[in-house]
């Protein structure tokens, strides 16, 4: 008789419904290869977009995609049997935007440093040309808020679930919210009112 | 002249944010109701949130083939991963380093006599092993790779990955055992291994002729005694009985899978179960049986996003059962039918 695990998942079949989150982080923390495939297409095209609005189509969307789902297989040992794992890989990418941005600032300034000039950033014009107001505004407020804002309204995470996620104070948390919905209504209304 | 805002206006957001709870969000509730100001809030916090969920940011919408793309190269990095050795080490690891110490300097202090039955010139700084009386083993480096050689008898072996970057396998009479983790015991006898049990971290079991085994703490492989046929056979008929094994996942287990009766009533026509039908069996060894599932498939799915994926895998499964012939029919086939495969290069090797 087989009890190989991979195979009993792979027997469910029919009206059965699918394999709760937690017994396939279960088995991702095993190593098994399938349950991470099928953590992939559950959630790919959410984490996708929310890394795609949060970095406003960087690039390297991607890469990002795929690094949060490989620090999920690595960390799926510890997790904490939520029936959705959807906050959990959410909160994942967020640390993993920032800390991009980190390194990405550093970088900025060890090459500042050696070329003795102060770094420039590309200019973000033609892409904003492009863009709806509401883009427009949401590109140009940090990205911190942007992430959080994006957090809270899109992705539907509460604020104890950001402040987790994020590792801040909730009361970081609703600050920026409060700064993130401010900078967007004053970037609207001068938008509204030249 | 110009109304004064009402003071409870940033009452709005705080609800919004779940900062309001209880008797005071009932009374702001109430209070939303009669007052023009609050209420107008409240909306326009809402039509923010709706017009940033309605942004369309993310212009780079994935089609299903990067999609299915993207997907390779995630689980191919992760079978990278959990194949090399682990380096970061979680917080409940690192709580055993004081005993990884103490049972580093036990096993160099007994040694000596724990070892009376091997033939093993040198022994890795970072691994400590314990034979039994009857073991007969020996080690050996190959670069950064320790063998560790089992012909008979049982091995406990504990390894200390943080202190070191080689690669601890167990070479065993039909296989081999790669350490991925850090406590486990093997065994074998006439020519086969007889029981894998893992303590802590994992391993991963290569046996001849069937799919690797990743096996975590607690977990228990024997090789299964009785030639039963395979689960599979009722979906896709099968020339002969895959090898079969029994893993015990210590508390981890999960229900037993159906019976065959089970699932000759499912429906076969959906392609989703029936790809997962075939990676099962190509999962747990039955190579045959998946080569002809992965075909089967094929004539059913052919414009599935997953016939590219089974049109490789039949390639696979058949490389894997030995049959050449049919290994090179299958690998022209994928040429002929995805000249600009994802996999060409892997494939025109074997269609030669």
């Amino acid at each position: 008789m087989i009890t190989r695990r991979a195979t009993s998942q792979f027997l469910v079949r029919g009206n059965v419904p699918p394999t709760p989150d937690p017994d396939i982080l279960r088995q991702v923390a095993c190593g098994e290869i399938g349950a991470l495939g099928e953590l992939y297409d559950r959630y790919q095209e959410t984490i996708r977009r929310f890394v795609a609005r949060a970095t406003c189509d960087a690039e390297d969307v991607d890469d990002l995609v795929h690094a949060t789902f490989l620090a999920a297989a690595k960390s799926a040992e510890r997790y904490d049997g939520r029936p959705s794992c959807r906050p959990w890989l959410i909160g994942i990418a967020a640390q993993l935007l920032r800390r991009r941005r980190q390194s990405f600032g550093r970088f900025l300034a060890v090459l500042s440093s050696l070329r003795g000039v102060r770094p420039t950033a590309a200019d973000p014009r033609p892409t904003l040309q492009a863009r709806s107001d509401l883009e427009r505004a949401l590109i140009r407020i940090s990205a911190a808020k942007r992430i959080t804002l994006l957090m809270a309204e899109v992705e539907g995470l509460s604020c104890a679930e950001i402040a987790a996620a994020l590792g801040v104070p909730i009361g970081t948390v609703w600050t920026r919210l409060h700064a993130a919905r401010r900078e967007l209504r004053r970037a609207l209304e001068d938008g509204e009112a030249s | 002249m110009s109304a004064t805002p009402c003071p409870r206006l940033f009452e709005a957001e705080a609800m919004r944010d779940g900062r309001l709870t209880g008797p005071k969000q009932t009374s702001f509730e109430r209070h939303v109701a009669m007052c023009p100001a609050c209420s107008r809030e409240v909306q326009a916090l809402e039509a923010l949130a709706e017009s940033v969920r309605a942004s369309p940011l993310d212009h780079t919408a994935a089609d299903e083939l990067h999609v299915r793309r993207e997907r390779t190269r995630l689980l191919a990095a992760f079978d990278r991963a959990l194949l090399a050795p682990r380096r970061s080490w979680s917080a409940g690891h690192r709580l055993l380093w004081p005993a990884a110490v103490l049972g580093l300097v036990v096993a160099i202090l007994f040694l000596p006599r724990v070892r009376r039955s091997a033939e093993a010139p040198e022994h890795a700084s970072s691994a400590v092993v314990h034979a039994d009386s009857t073991a007969v083993w020996s080690e050996r480096s190959e670069g950064d790779r320790e063998n560790v050689v089992l012909e008979r008898g049982a091995l406990w072996i504990h390894v200390d990955h943080s202190s070191g970057e080689g690669r601890l396998v167990v070479v065993l009479p039909d296989g081999e055992l790669e350490d991925i983790g850090t406590t486990f015991m093997v065994s074998a006898e006439d020519g086969r291994t007889t029981r894998v049990a893992v303590q802590e971290g994992h391993v991963v079991l290569r046996l001849r002729r069937q799919a690797p085994i990743a096996l975590g703490p607690g977990d228990t492989w024997t090789p299964d005694p009785r030639p039963v046929a395979s689960a599979w056979a009722s979906v896709v008929p099968s020339a002969d009985p895959a090898p079969t094994t029994r893993i015990d996942r210590g508390e981890r287990r999960t229900p037993s899978p159906r019976s065959s009766t089970s699932l000759a009533a499912s429906p076969a026509s959906d392609p989703s179960v029936d790809f997962r039908a075939a990676m099962a069996a190509l999962d747990v060894g039955d190579n045959h049986q998946a080569a002809t599932a992965f075909a089967d498939f094929l004539e059913k799915h052919p414009r599935d996003p997953r016939s590219e994926d089974a049109a490789y895998l039949r390639v696979v499964a058949l490389q894997r059962s030995g049959d050449s012939a049919g290994m090179k029919h299958a690998a022209l086939e994928y040429l002929r039918r995805y000249p600009a495969g994802f996999r060409q290069a892997e494939v025109e090797p074997l269609s030669r």
